[in-house]
């Protein structure tokens, strides 16, 4: 008992440091407006000198809990470019019960002189407009801000939606010298916390506080963080939420008087089996009668377990139109979607799942997350935002389907839903994870036959195979653009090619590999430097630059998928000529067998021939192998652009 | 007698409407030459305006179109915009397939309402809009709809061919006018033109064109509208935003503009009065004045869109820019005019479109037209012109965002159309110097100055300000075609007197020379580069353009390494063409040190389809220049 009073004897000191430090409103000193660019960060064009959020709950004469929301923010304005961050806006929602959101203590500071000059933010700065009818954003835009301006502001939310309280960021594309979150959290609610992120946010022992002035006892915590750098964007990168430092809430129970216990989702099994048991989607897939008399014919007489899946999953892709939109719940119904053939994913997915179940396959949805919504980091309705279908067959082999997607096959998903791992739930609501990433190299065959004349004009013919996720890629972006406008991109890709013949195979046959064939000629690529040829015997495929260029990484590089490229060459040289000088072959392997090139060229009397193999063996690279990448590339580029150098006889 | 006949009429017309109807949108009634090329096709295009009074304007809308492909879906046309000032009366859509069946019938509460602010901090445009996923193609999507403005401000302009890969059956515009509005219209490309008609009525007048072919979008082209179809329309008697206006003459309307839109926004608080005349102290000449001005409110304001009702037109005052320190364009211009007032400097307040493809104001249709507000200050015959929404630009400095074009200049007397300032191709300089010497191994490193004026300063002024790790990542990309690249050091400076750019650059780059065998390839136009070479087109269809020439000159001392000689460099080269000249000089100073000269100009113009090939070969042939390599090889 003594040394629980300690603790918060010593906690109370904390906060009253906290206190001397001045992260508070309206403390606004000459030395800030003064200071000419932020003391480790020059580059800056704007900087939080601190961020406060405090979260409490309080209830209305009518019993009903909100969550109120106060957030301080205080700002200094280095360079012109840093005058975005002098406009806020926030967008709350009004689709259903009433959310309240204000702005007050709006003040631009500046230098004047030695004198500090106030400037209010007054109505006329402060505009609502109302997205549609779910959506609306509360703006201000701050008056008089200058190069030198500190502003400060502050914003109240009260909302009554309590199972997911609003993320709290600890980063931001400019510079944070302090940020803070403080959440009391009342006896009754119970939340689960996560947080995501490369920072050492620091949490100060949460203490139980009896209310003074309130009528329960509530759980403080506070998380605080110094000097966080800038959040900037790398290319390669799948979604930069995934790296950037935030705290979320999920309500896991609540136990208000005379209500009792009541469990809410805050572990994936529960999140996922609330999912389930949502009749917008557990419901949906029990209804069959739909489907039943148009299946039927279908499946007549198929006994073998690919076959019925290959069989549905395609009736599906055929008869389905994605309307684009995202989502785990039915919206029209599976019923509704089926009769009209347009659906969204759950509709779609769920109704694959149904007919799978129908032909007695061990067939259940898989929840998962897209890129777009960042990785599923902590148990929440809101970590996932799709769904598609898994069939489990023997020894743990999983099938994964996403019908909304024409190109899709099995175990081939469109790349929105590449992003780690997703989680399959039985009819039983148990749950498991499943591994969303392809594990298998996705294959790029490509032959180049061509010669070389005289004049240096290279005549040539290509023929490409793509494979798994190459195929699917060529068939999802390519396809879908005319034919002239695919041969104007490529021309342009390669320049001084021009291509010819042109033809693709497979468009429409997804079991088999999808082919191109063209026949071309370049001008370009040869260089007759004084009665020598000069010529990259990989033409035009050879890589003129290193993709990775910035010489630190930060976050790990998305490759997507695994893939294999082999290209083959022989290249026929001019009459008259010998080669003189060739490139010698190369075999360059990354460390941990995350990638490999190999180089192999021989001659012939009238030509060369050149193989090359580019194997890079997983979809994600994180950032301690990125020096390694990079060098790697490197050797690789290098290489490709050595030249074979022929003499006249 | 008649109550059998009734009957019957009834049953054929009935079945007359629904035979025209299937016929009507089967997929099969294309002609072949409407299919060519197109991701959809306008079947018809119906839109009839009545004008009732200066206050009313009715749109009737009526369009079928028949989608090909996924890439055709924008022009499905399922959607209306409106604000304030503007209802949608009625909006419905009815969808068929191929062989003319209805599939789908959507009505008024199936469209969805989203406001469409843009980056605007406050606007009341909304849309109303119906979300259509596909289920098979092709299909045909008939859309209706009336809307009703008081606005008449503004009148549709009529493209028969709305956009790139789309073919029309017939589209059709009536418009039906009061006489005294004073109606009038301004046809664009129709000249000559088989299947566009016109038909003139006492109350109005109709187009009609049937069979349009489809365009391309092809690289170097112009504008749409200035090649495709079009008719510009308009009243000399309107109303905007519950404002009577008059458009008779550019004069008129540019009086009426002045007196009854910019009217009582001017006033600045005293003590502002006060402060901006102790800056300008003793100075007289009227430019030196206004460049203090400028300075001043380039460093008290901030640019923010606000777009909303007369807002849209109308300033905010100048008072509540001086308070709040923000405005938007006509915000800041009209502050700005204020500000020079008040220090006895005339400006005139100039409404154009700011858009950097030069669209100009036409001055042959008197009109609201315009997108953008500056400021003008004469200088004998000349202008000076302002853009003061930006906190960068030098004084008198436009930039390509409002250059080269025509303006609606609003002078006490009344408007009159002026064109901006051109930036003549021998002004757009950028002028590069430095040396570079090559290592036995490959490895160069270098110095070099780059000094941009005219439209290629305002192409830098993007980078001023950027710190020295963001200037790496951009001369990195600079120059992209160096591997290894590192830069050293960097250094800008913006001269914003004389309007000149200087960056200075020292790099290395390991491997820049190829090593094969005894020799080093490289080429010796390390820093300048050009590689870009015009899409090839099989038949190009549109006509191109040059919008702004440039000149450049290249002067680079290039050491090569001890040990090594030339075995062989490339020739001195001279290109002359319409589009510009080419011109490179290899001056061999000893056996280590040779200058590398280059003149590049790029001439603006307007240019025939026919002779896009030969500019495509042009810049060919510069690129495989730029890149041409010398070889050297060990002594032995």
């Amino acid at each position: 008992m003594k040394k629980n009073l300690l603790t918060i004897c010593f906690f109370l000191l904390t906060l009253s440091l906290y206190a001397q430090k001045k992260y508070e409103l309206g403390k606004v000193t000459v030395e800030e407006l003064n200071e000419k660019a932020h003391p480790k960060d020059s580059s800056a064009v704007a900087a939080i000198l601190f961020k406060k959020g405090n979260t409490y709950f309080d209830y209305d004469s009518d019993g009903s809990w909100a969550a109120i929301t106060e957030v301080v923010t205080k700002i200094k304005i280095y360079k012109k470019e840093g005058y975005a961050f002098a406009t806020e806006q926030i967008p709350y929602y009004t689709g259903g019960k009433q959310v309240r959101l204000f702005f007050d203590d709006a003040v631009t500071y500046n230098l004047v002189g030695d004198k500090i000059e106030k400037t209010k933010l007054k109505s006329d700065g402060e505009f609502t407009e109302k997205v549609n009818e779910n959506y609306s954003l509360k703006k201000i835009t701050m008056p008089n801000v200058k190069e030198g301006s500190v502003i400060e502001y502050k914003y109240t939310i009260r909302t009554p939606y309590l199972t997911s309280l609003s993320d709290w960021y600890f980063q931001y594309p400019i510079p944070a010298n302090f940020v803070e979150y403080k959440i009391a959290i009342p006896q009754y609610f119970n939340y689960s916390v996560f947080m995501k992120g490369y920072l050492a946010v620091s949490k100060k022992p949460s203490t139980i506080l009896a209310g003074a002035a309130r009528k329960f006892n509530e759980l403080i915590t506070i998380y605080s963080v110094e000097n966080v750098k800038a959040l900037k964007e790398e290319s390669y990168v799948n979604n930069m939420e995934n790296y950037t430092s935030m705290l979320q809430f999920e309500l896991a129970s609540t136990d208000l008087p005379n209500q009792g216990l009541k469990h809410y989702a805050a572990d994936w099994e529960s999140v996922v089996k609330n999912i389930y048991d949502d009749k917008d989607f557990g419901d949906e897939l029990n209804y069959k009668s739909y489907f039943e008399k148009d299946l039927e014919p279908i499946l007549k007489g198929i006994t073998s377990r690919e076959e019925k899946i290959k069989l549905i999953f395609d009736y599906v892709k055929t008869r389905m139109n994605w309307n684009e939109k995202y989502g785990y719940y039915c919206k029209t119904g599976v019923k509704k979607a089926y009769a009209e053939k347009v659906g969204n994913v759950a509709e779609i997915n769920l109704m694959l799942v149904a007919m799978l179940r129908y032909a007695e396959l061990k067939a259940n949805p898989v929840l998962i997350s897209t890129r777009s919504n960042g990785i599923a980091v902590s148990p929440n309705r809101t970590a996932y935002n799709y769904v598609i279908a898994g069939v489990e067959l023997d020894n743990k082999q999983m099938v994964l389907l996403d019908a909304t997607s024409k190109n899709a096959l099995p175990n081939i998903l469109p790349f929105r839903t590449l992003n780690w791992i997703g989680r399959m739930i039985r009819n039983d609501k148990t749950s498991i994870e499943v591994d969303l990433m392809p594990q298998n190299n996705s294959k790029e065959i490509v032959n180049v036959v061509a010669a070389i004349d005289e004049e240096g004009k290279v005549n040539g013919k290509i023929r490409g195979q793509y494979f798994d996720y190459n195929a699917y890629g060529f068939r999802e972006i390519h396809l879908k653009k005319s034919k002239d406008k695919y041969l104007e991109e490529l021309e342009k890709r390669y320049t001084g090619i021009e291509i010819d013949e042109y033809t693709t195979t497979n468009d429409n046959d997804l079991s088999k590999a999808m082919i191109e064939t063209f026949s071309f000629v370049n001008t370009n690529l040869v260089e007759r430097i004084g009665d020598k040829i000069y010529f990259s015997p990989l033409l035009h495929f050879a890589r003129q630059d290193n993709p990775f260029k910035d010489e630190v990484r930060e976050y790990p590089v998305d490759f997507m998928y695994p893939s294999q490229e082999k290209y083959s060459y022989t290249i026929t040289i001019p009459k008259g000529y010998e080669v003189e000088s060739m490139p010698a072959p190369l075999a360059v392997a990354m460390e941990g067998n995350i990638g490999i090139f190999k180089y192999n060229i021989v001659k012939t009397a009238n030509q060369i021939q050149v193989t090359t193999q580019l194997d890079m063996n997983y979809p994600i690279i994180p950032p301690d192998f990125y020096y390694t990448l990079r060098d790697f590339y490197k050797k690789m580029v290098d290489k490709q652009n050595e030249k074979v150098v022929l003499k006249k006889v | 007698m008649k109550n059998l006949l009734f009957p019957l009429v009834i049953v054929l017309f009935f079945s007359t409407i629904a035979t025209a109807q299937d016929i009507e949108y089967t997929v099969a009634n294309i002609p072949a030459e409407l299919k060519e090329n197109a991701n959809a096709v306008v079947r018809l295009d119906q839109k009839n305006i009545v004008i009732a009074s200066r206050k009313s304007m009715i749109t009737t809308t009526k369009s079928i179109v028949t989608v090909l492909n996924e890439n055709g879906l924008s022009y499905m046309n399922l959607s209306e915009y409106f604000s304030g000032r503007e209802r949608i009366k009625s909006i419905e859509a009815q969808f068929y397939n191929a062989f003319g069946k209805e599939i789908k019938k959507v009505k008024r509460k199936d469209f969805k309402e989203n406001s469409v602010s843009g980056n605007s901090i406050i606007s009341d445009g909304k849309i109303l809009y119906y979300d259509y996923t596909p289920i098979e193609y092709p299909f045909t999507v008939v859309f209706s709809s009336e809307t009703e403005t008081s606005n008449t401000a503004f009148m549709p302009r009529w493209f028969p061919v709305p956009g790139f890969s789309v073919s029309v059956e017939k589209s059709n515009i009536t418009i039906k006018v009061p006489s005294d509005l004073g109606f009038k219209y301004k046809e664009f490309n129709m000249l000559d033109n088989p299947n566009i008609t016109k038909e003139v009525k006492s109350d109005g007048v109709s187009f009609t064109a049937n069979n349009m072919v489809t365009y391309k979008a092809e690289e170097y082209s112009p504008s749409f509208d200035s090649y495709s179809p079009n008719v510009m329309m308009g009243l000399d008697f309107f109303n905007l935003e519950g404002v009577d206006g008059t458009a008779k003459s550019w004069a008129e309307m540019g009086k009426w503009f002045s007196d009854k839109i910019l009217a009582g926004t001017s006033e600045l608080p005293e003590e502002t009065k006060v402060k901006i005349k102790a800056l300008i102290g003793d100075e007289k000449d009227p430019l030196k004045k206004a460049k203090i001005v400028y300075g001043y409110v380039q460093e008290k304001v901030r640019y923010i869109s606000i777009q909303e009702g007369i807002g849209g037109w109308r300033p905010m005052l100048a008072k509540d820019v001086d308070r709040l320190g923000y405005g938007d364009c006509k915000a800041l211009t009209n502050y700005t005019k204020s500000l020079l007032d008040a220090v006895g400097v005339q400006s005139y307040y100039v409404r154009l479109y700011g858009d950097r493809n030069k669209k100009s104001v036409i001055p042959d249709l008197v009109s609201m037209q315009s997108n953008h507000v500056i400021l003008a200050i004469p200088d004998k015959e000349k202008y000076v012109w302002l853009e003061c929404t930006s906190q960068t630009l030098p004084f008198g400095f436009q930039g390509d965002f409002t250059d080269d074009r025509n303006a609606l200049v609003l002078k006490p007397e009344g408007g009159e159309i002026v064109r901006t300032n051109v930036y003549e191709t021998k002004d757009n300089t950028q002028i590069t110097k430095g040396n570079y010497s090559v290592s036995d191994d490959g490895m160069i490193s270098g110095k070099l100055e780059i000094k941009s004026k005219g439209i290629q300063y305002d192409k830098k002024l993007n980078i001023n300000e950027k710190s020295v790790d963001d200037l790496k990542k951009i001369y990195k990309n600079y120059f992209s075609h160096i591997n290894n690249l590192k830069i050293i050091k960097t250094d800008i400076l913006n001269d914003k007197d004389n309007i000149e750019f200087t960056e200075k650059i020292s790099l290395e780059a390991a491997g820049y020379a190829n090593k094969t065998g005894d020799r080093l390839i490289f080429a010796l136009n390390a820093y300048n580069p050009s590689s870009s070479v015009p899409q090839r087109y099989r038949n190009r269809t549109n006509p191109f353009e040059i919008s702004r020439g440039f000149y450049d000159y290249d002067e680079v001392t290039i050491d090569l390494p001890k040990g090594f000689v030339i075995e062989a460099k490339p020739e001195n080269t001279e290109i002359k063409s319409a589009f510009g000249d080419y011109k490179t000089e290899y001056v061999i100073l000893n056996e280590n040190q040779l200058i590398y000269k280059r003149t590049y100009q790029i001439n603006s113009g307007q240019f025939d389809k026919k002779d896009y090939e030969n500019f495509r070969k042009f810049k060919e042939q510069i690129a495989k220049n730029d890149n041409a390599k010398i070889a050297l090889v060990k002594k032995q």
